[in-house]
């Protein structure tokens, strides 16, 4: 045979298939495209003049490896689609006098010309998308925004590179596909009658015991931490239900609603049902895939953007002004007002205006919880693990006078007494005990405390106690330092103030501020005093840092969360072409048995709706479900507001779901052309 | 009393655009009595196809009436066309048209459980026909398990279990054995001495000569037609094959 037939034959393959090759060449572009967008940011010289640029630099490659690895399984997933679908027509070649060689040949041109698409547009749209990826991303960040169009040549090679090496490897599969394929099976394989599905008890139990498992793991951890670990577990175990459920579970169902004679004889059920068997045994797996898929879109966008969202207030948590000094102090008797009066004027001295300002001492002592009160156990307080979650808690002290003066109150108190907060659990005794030795009267519970700013992850629970004066605050800490026989309590003193100084300012004034602190703790050979550490932390550098961590955090998610919205549309596409193909048939002939085609509509209607709502549904339980682990997590991270993630889940549920209705709609409408068409012919 | 008349039949089939007219059926006239058995014969082109999608009201004629049963189908819609199909007609099919997603027993079932029969019925109905046509055995079974006669018997149990006026069988001996095709043409004869109304579409001079009439059809017209009388099916089938000769060599036979 000529040359040139091999490529005709190629052409006229894709353009008579083009209802799934388009599918697939888009997803290979779309692919390419996103994958594009995250190695030229992840290159891109302007980020590296950015503040934070680098958090950028080591969360973008992440994603891109994120991309190439699901690209990779994603393609091969359509690339067999592609190929049983063909099967018959590979057949006919076969029977007409091709040997596999020649089938071969046809699929290298075939291979060829859609890699070839699909790179060349995909590469196309990614460098015309660049731009307003790399404007949303400054957008997010809040940077300035230069409208200069700029090629990654690096990204580019890297791109070509990656996805060569997958529609090579998608080459190599093909060929052996059709290679190790039978002739006659190749023309037969759509024909053949199939086996009716069994429903493997055995398979769905195991797959709705994991899920409860899951379920259960994921709503009883307590502590953040074991949270993380438990994550990654209960997700695997997640996806491992899933699809037992899907694939399985489904057809057990079914077989269970044939088994009731009175339920299944209906008009309404009885095709429904009958068919919905085969339905699930051929699609549990792809519909299991959406599911999953959802899922991941769901988590990582509500997750992402609350964390973004919810950005300020981590802010003030960590910084409840402008600047932040605080000095701590494991001598207490040493620390004294006069010391406090040298840290002053050191602040003063640098002549910053302040708007607003707070200065407080303050005590802190861990211990165990009792019952009403702490004790010390070195055993327990060294315990870090997450049998002792729960069991540690931080008592700080702080005097009665810059209680009232901070709370504007008038709050009195003799001596052995204390007002009382705790934020976790209330609190119900009358007296609070420090160690054996101590014993608070509990004169009044507080309802509410000022905002204290902590600027590491709190995993204890906290108790404010206010007594008498600072005198009283050192006792305390002095003798339960002497009870447990080791430093577990300190002193603090916490400076904190406003300023009206532009934001890049107060970054370089803080730096500033440090260094002349800094003298106070270093001795004359320059070594730091061990008794002390100290911290100046100013709002505008932690906003800077958090912009730059949740801002790229959010943008990746994004990113990753288009790709697999767009992987979960092209199986839902695939998945309606290829039962509307094994459709066509099947409605020939109900209605020439005697259904209206308003009745056929209605009966498949219910099949799809229902075949395509319920990875929608289980997308929400399993949300649901993760909620409170994805909450513990994001606490890590500085996310403490619970009823904002919440909102933000409810949010992307909502706007996901009416996402997928409208897919639904739109390839419910290709799959109805394609039952309809043949019913004419 | 005739259950079903046909007159003036005609059918146009217009391309795409227009621009070709081809006439399926010409003037087609013939009515069927009721308990007869019919079969109709053609060369492939003559209309055949055409006439029983008529029958089965799939297609509209381009004029000419259809009454079956004192009810004109050529004026029925879309919508009503499936329900009075599944009242009023059962089908055996070439190929069987059984869905294979249901066991046998299903398939038999689904025109009644379309027509919102119970259960109990529906197996009450079932037992004896399937007692008849040997497949009370096999009722379990899904199409791909059991071999082509079975298939048609089954098809046959579907297209007799809502008790229709007419039974409308397009060559359905087509696909079968000749040992299946003898054992369902004998099946055919017992249903219809039971008093099922037959129009059977067919090439097969064989199955033909089963049938108390025989029609053929030649270029879209009603062209011939044979009665049994008292004649054996060997005779039958002599006259059959004389005819088809006559058809074949174009001889008037009118």
């Amino acid at each position: 045979m000529k040359k040139g037939v091999y490529l005709k034959l190629a052409v006229d393959g894709i353009r008579k298939n083009r209802r799934l090759y388009l599918p697939y060449m888009l997803t290979g572009a779309v692919m390419m495209m996103m994958f594009y967008i995250l190695a030229f940011l992840a290159t891109s010289p302007v980020l590296s003049h950015m503040r934070g640029g680098t958090t950028l630099k080591t969360i973008l490659p992440l994603g891109t490896n994120v991309i190439a690895v699901f690209s990779l399984l994603f393609l091969f997933y359509s690339q067999s689609f592609l190929i049983r679908q063909r099967n018959k027509e590979f057949g006919l070649y076969h029977v007409l006098g091709m040997d596999k060689w020649n089938i071969c040949r046809i699929l290298f041109w075939e291979n060829l010309l859609v890699a070839a698409c699909s790179m060349i547009s995909g590469i196309a749209l990614g460098i015309a998308f660049s731009k307003m990826a790399e404007v949303s991303l400054f957008r997010i960040l809040q940077e300035e925004i230069n409208y200069n169009l700029s090629v990654g040549v690096g990204a580019l090679i890297e791109t070509i590179r990656i996805f060569g090496l997958i529609y090579l490897l998608l080459f190599v599969y093909a060929q052996v596909r059709v290679y190790c394929a039978n002739a006659l099976a190749l023309l037969l394989s759509v024909n053949t009658g199939e086996r009716p599905p069994k429903g493997n008890w055995f398979f769905a139990l195991v797959g709705a015991i994991v899920l409860g498992w899951a379920y259960y793991l994921a709503v009883t951890i307590q502590h953040p931490l074991q949270a993380l670990l438990t994550f990654f577990i209960a997700v695997i175990m997640v996806i491992i239900a899933t699809y037992l459920l899907f694939i399985t579970g489904s057809v057990v169902f079914c077989r269970m609603l044939q088994k009731n004679k009175k339920y299944y004889y209906k008009p309404n059920h009885f095709v429904s049902v009958s068919s919905m068997v085969y339905r699930m045994k051929r699609n549990g797996a792809g519909l299991a895939s959406i599911c999953i898929l959802s899922t991941m879109v769901l988590v990582t966008l509500s997750s992402t953007a609350s964390l973004y969202l919810g950005m300020e207030d981590s802010i003030n948590d960590v910084c409840p002004y402008d600047i932040n000094v605080e000095i701590t102090s494991y001598e207490p008797t040493v620390f004294r007002e006069d010391t406090f009066a040298a840290y002053r004027r050191v602040i003063a001295n640098t002549g910053v205006a302040e708007t607003a300002h707070r200065e407080y001492p303050m005590g802190e002592i861990l211990g165990v919880v009792g019952d009403s009160g702490i004790f010390f156990d070195m055993n327990v307080l060294h315990d870090f693990s997450p049998n002792a979650y729960g069991k540690h808690i931080n008592v700080r002290l702080l005097p009665l006078a810059d209680y009232n003066r901070i709370m504007n109150a008038d709050e009195r108190l003799e001596a052995g007494e204390c007002l009382l907060f705790s934020k976790e659990k209330p609190y119900l005794d009358d007296t609070f005990a420090i160690g054996n030795g101590r014993m608070l009267q509990v004169k009044k519970i507080l309802p509410s405390f000022f905002a204290e700013g902590r600027s590491t992850i709190e995993l204890e629970g906290s108790i404010y106690l206010v007594v008498q004066d600072l005198d009283t605050v050192r006792d305390l800490v002095v003798s339960a330092n002497e009870e447990a026989g080791n430093s577990i309590g300190n002193l603090i003193w916490k400076y904190g103030f406003d300023t009206d100084m532009p934001e890049k300012e107060q970054i370089a004034f803080s730096r500033k501020l440090r260094d002349s602190v800094r003298t106070f703790f270093y001795d004359a050979d320059d070594n730091l005093i061990t008794n002390y550490s100290y911290g100046i932390n100013s709002k505008a550098a932690n906003r800077e840092d958090f912009l730059n961590v949740y801002g790229s955090l959010l943008f990746v998610g994004v990113v990753l969360s288009s790709v697999f919205i767009f992987a979960a549309v092209l199986i839902i596409y695939y998945k309606q072409i290829s039962e509307g193909y094994e459709d066509q048939s099947r409605f020939e002939i109900m209605q020439k048995v005697g259904m209206t085609g308003k009745d056929i509509r209605k009966s498949i209607n219910s099949q799809i709706l229902t075949v395509f709502f319920l990875p929608l549904a289980f997308a929400g339980l399993h949300l649901a479900f993760a909620f409170p682990l994805v909450f513990r997590i994001l606490q890590l991270m500085k996310l403490q507001n619970m009823a904002l993630l919440a909102m933000v889940t409810f949010c992307c549920f909502l706007v996901f779901g009416v996402f997928y209705a409208v897919v639904y709609k739109l390839t419910a409408g290709v799959y109805y052309r394609i039952v309809s068409s043949m019913q004419k012919a | 009393m005739a259950i079903l008349e046909v007159s003036s039949l005609k059918k146009i089939y217009t391309t795409r655009f227009g621009s070709n007219q081809v006439e399926a059926l010409k003037n087609v006239n013939f009515t069927v009595e009721q308990g007869e058995y019919v079969a109709i014969m053609g060369e492939s082109g003559s209309g055949k196809t055409t006439l029983l999608n008529i029958l089965a009201a799939l297609d509209k004629p381009t004029a000419g009436k259809v009454i079956l049963d004192g009810q004109d189908l050529t004026g029925i819609n879309q919508a009503k066309a499936a329900a009075f199909r599944r009242d009023n007609l059962g089908f055996v099919f070439q190929e069987f048209n059984l869905l294979d997603t249901f066991t046998l027993e299903d398939n038999i079932y689904l025109p009644l459980v379309l027509a919102g029969k119970s259960y109990g019925e529906m197996a009450s109905r079932l037992q004896p026909i399937a007692a008849q046509l040997g497949i009370a055995e096999l009722l379990k079974k899904y199409p791909y398990e059991v071999s082509g006669g079975q298939k048609q018997r089954a098809a046959v149990a579907r297209a007799i279990i809502t008790h229709p006026k007419l039974v409308l069988a397009d060559e359905p001996t087509g696909a079968l054995d000749s040992k299946a095709t003898d054992e369902l043409l004998r099946l055919f004869r017992d249903i219809n001495e039971n008093g099922e109304t037959i129009l059977m579409v067919t090439h097969s001079v064989k199955a033909a000569s089963q049938a108390k009439r025989v029609l053929f059809i030649k270029d879209g017209e009603v062209f011939h037609q044979i009665y049994r009388g008292g004649a054996t099916s060997e005779q039958l089938y002599q006259k059959i094959s004389d005819t088809l000769t006559m058809l074949a060599t174009g001889g008037d036979g009118r």
